[in-house]
């Protein structure tokens, strides 16, 4: 079964295709052939939280409850460093790797 | 495509709120033709619904920006604030933000949009790229760098 990401963001301009572009690099370069990034709105979160294929969220929006799958802070994507974003995808990728 | 030069920066600004910040730069776009005569107001209804405010460091700015109905021609306005105006942050509308620079989007296309933000977010990670923006002394330095910064011919 595919492992599936969701990059999460408020509406618009999406600024979730920031942090997609560069999970998907990172997974690419991982190697990973079975993981799935889908960007979506956080409004539309409820209905990926039943998939039995959801690994992670990553949200530009902060987020103030807990999901039975890991979540991180995308905004580094934004407007972080080189080095916190790279320590971001870091931690997806050990993720990624467990799951 | 996307249209910028000296008309739609506004330099060393002193603005009471972001409402004026975006009036301001929206009315230079409309002069030159660039958006309609409402896209000041569709940017400001849509900045109180999703706010544009991002906290770079070492200070915060914002990208305030409407849908591509009432642009004419793709174009950044920005603007260089005296004093810090604040705009809610987009990860979390209830925290205000001080804000020293704003980058006004308006585009007609959501892809070139999105590659506009992709130039914009090298420059979000540098602290130091945003201080020597902030800190030009001219408008007219104000613009060519961001043209060299941007690869904006």
């Amino acid at each position: 079964m595919s492992k599936l990401i969701v990059v999460a963001c408020g509406a618009g301009i999406n600024t979730s295709t920031i942090a997609e572009d560069s999970i998907k690099e990172r997974v690419a370069q991982e190697g990973f052939s079975d993981v799935e990034v889908k960007r979506i709105l956080i409004a539309d979160i409820e209905g990926f939280l039943g998939r039995t294929d959801l690994i992670m969220v990553v949200s530009m929006m902060k987020i103030f409850r807990t999901f039975d799958v890991p979540v991180f802070q995308g905004m580094p994507f934004l407007i972080g460093s080189k080095q916190e974003r790279d320590a971001l995808l870091d931690k997806i990728v050990e993720v990624i790797k467990k799951v | 495509m996307l249209e910028f030069y000296e008309s739609l920066i506004a330099f060393d600004l002193q603005a009471k709120d972001a409402k004026e910040v975006i009036g301001l730069l929206a009315g230079n776009m409309n002069a030159q033709g660039l958006v309609s005569a409402e896209y000041g107001a569709q940017t400001w209804a849509r900045e109180m619904d999703h706010p544009t405010g991002l906290p770079t460091k070492p200070f915060c700015i914002a990208f305030p920006h409407a849908d591509a109905e009432g642009v004419n021609k793709s174009a950044l306005g920005v603007a260089v604030m005296r004093q810090p105006v604040k705009f809610q942050n987009m990860a979390d509308p209830d925290e205000s933000l001080d804000v020293e620079l704003v980058f006004m989007l308006a585009n007609r296309d959501p892809q070139e949009q999105i590659q506009t933000l992709r130039n914009l977010a090298v420059l979000f990670g540098q602290p130091e790229k945003l201080v020597e923006l902030r800190d030009q002394a001219t408008l007219h330095g104000v613009a060519s760098w961001l043209r060299h910064e941007l690869n904006l011919s």
